[in-house]
């Protein structure tokens, strides 16, 4: 509740929100956290690969929500493959007939990759794997997403890139991640330059206790000092909510 | 030892894809000039006409007649044998006087300009896009980095061919600033994973080629489109071998810090 009046009430308004990857991790706290901004007649879209993941979510947000009307709809699809990214454009189409004045979509789904030296990765279809679910399945689903809400002036629309610090930055035996994110921090600033009804955030949230993190320990044996979810959220959330960005831009959690 | 004190790129075996036209045909032709007697060339592309061409063209060259030798590789990198094709004819050129591997990672797409972000809604069509234009620059330089490891007296160098948009996000080109911004970021990444290999990130600037013909006629984004235009009408774009001259300067100096991108205009 103190978050709501430390952003002077701003809010993220009548909002359709979709999150991907939401069952874990940073996901399923920006779940949380966007819920308390969202006005009344809201619709939350949550995406991942496991159902019963995005149910539990459901319910929990549900339940703190109760009187605000908060719309959740669990999506459960693979988004490294069309049919995934189809279904959640489906059923987003189908929900939008609700009369909403801000759409946020916030891709946040992604994997690690396979972390070993440049020289191992020999195989073509390993490569383009990855990439395919981290840098193409973005752009197909933010594409479908604009076109079924599309951008004019009156509707607020923001469109947030989950990036990261390799995304600017390189370090050997990260050659698929470091690419990736890369790739989609000019994706996502192309797209700003085309779409001046969008606001488009690039987020690097800094290293999180999440799964991904325990990947990383276990593959590299290096452990970083980590932040909880919960503190590089609210910082994309005071970010989205004083939306002062300029769009394209990439913003890491230690610069806010 | 460093042959740039000699002016030329040693006994070299040189690889490079997209070779068939434009920017690849340029430097296979400069690069032919620089590299002394003994040295093997493989030049890969789709296009087998164009490529024996090329090859007739060089073995009646001077090079050609001094000893280097060319072979073509009909391939499409945006498949597994195309990449396994262009290895296996690397081992073979490969002899033992060999001192200096050059991989030049050229062949490149546009993608389809026409259109904006919003309307990329086919996996497929960024998948297809994104393994020519990334994927089969990290396989083939992985795998050629494999069949020549380092080892004492041979110098391996690789290079991107980059572009402004690798820095720059230009409207209506979200597949091409893709792939080269992702281009730069994986060969820098090789830039601080192997010390002793130079790794250079060339952007060659706007050059006179296919690729910018069909850019200046089919850009969707106006102010793009016609600024393409302009240059092309104004004689503002550059031959491809003024800037091939400003990459084999660098190549022969070989001063240039490993993993950095170095635009024409800095040379």
């Amino acid at each position: 509740m103190s978050d709501i009046n430390s952003t002077n009430a701003r809010t993220l308004g009548r909002c359709f929100c979709i999150i991907t990857g939401a069952s874990k991790g940073f996901g399923w706290v920006l779940a949380h956290q966007v819920s308390h901004y969202l006005k009344p007649g809201s619709v939350l879209l949550l995406v991942a690969r496991t159902g019963t993941l995005l149910q539990e979510l459901k319910e929990e947000l549900q339940s703190f929500t109760e009187d605000q009307n908060l719309v959740v709809h669990c999506i459960t699809a693979d988004l490294s493959t069309q049919d995934g990214v189809n279904e959640t454009v489906r059923v987003a189409r189908q929900e939008s007939l609700k009369e909403i004045d801000h759409v946020l979509l916030i891709n946040n789904a992604a994997s690690l990759g396979d972390i070993s030296r440049f020289a191992s990765f020999t195989n073509l279809d390993q490569v383009n794997s990855y990439l395919s679910f981290n840098v193409s399945s973005a752009l197909a689903l933010t594409a479908g997403i604009l076109q079924v809400f599309p951008p004019r002036a009156g509707l607020r629309w923001s469109v947030v890139n989950c990036s990261s610090v390799f995304a600017v930055q390189a370090m050997p035996s990260w050659v698929l991640y470091c690419t990736a994110k890369s790739a989609r921090v000019m994706m996502f600033r192309v797209l700003a330059e085309e779409e001046p009804n969008v606001k488009v955030l690039s987020y690097s949230p800094g290293p999180m206790d999440t799964e991904m993190q325990e990947d990383i320990l276990r593959l590299t044996g290096i452990s970083y000092h980590l932040l909880p979810c919960k503190e590089s959220a609210a910082k994309l959330m005071k970010v989205l909510l004083e939306n002062k960005f300029a769009s394209g831009s990439h913003i890491d959690f230690f610069e806010v | 030892m460093q042959s740039a004190e000699c002016g030329d790129l040693g006994r070299a075996l040189c690889i490079i894809t997209g070779a068939s036209r434009g920017f690849g045909r340029t430097t296979a032709r400069e690069m032919s000039r620089l590299v002394k007697p003994g040295s093997a060339f493989v030049l890969v592309a789709r296009s087998g006409d164009d490529l024996r061409a090329l090859q007739a063209e060089l073995a009646e060259s001077e090079a050609g007649r001094a000893g280097v030798v060319v072979q073509c590789v009909v391939a499409d990198l945006g498949l597994m044998e195309g990449v396994e094709s262009v290895v296996k004819a690397a081992k073979e050129a490969f002899s033992e006087d060999i001192d200096h591997i050059i991989l030049v990672n050229n062949a490149a797409s546009l993608g389809d300009v026409s259109r904006y972000a919003r309307s990329f809604t086919n996996m497929a069509e960024v998948d297809s896009y994104l393994s020519l234009n990334v994927s089969s620059s990290l396989c083939l330089t992985a795998n050629t980095l494999q069949a020549f490891p380092q080892r004492p007296g041979l110098r391996r160098s690789v290079v991107n061919i980059s572009s402004l948009c690798a820095l720059q996000p230009f409207s209506s080109w979200v597949l091409y600033c893709t792939g080269k911004a992702a281009r730069d970021m994986m060969f820098k990444v090789l830039a601080e994973e192997e010390p002793d290999l130079r790794v250079l990130n060339y952007a060659p600037g706007p050059l006179d080629t296919d690729m910018h013909m069909v850019a200046r006629s089919r850009t969707a984004d106006p102010s793009i489109k016609k600024s393409l235009s302009d240059m092309f009408s104004q004689g503002q774009v550059l031959t491809c071998e003024a800037s091939c001259a400003k990459l084999m300067k660098l190549l022969l100096e070989d001063n240039y810090t490993s993993g950095a991108h170095i635009d024409v205009y800095d040379v």
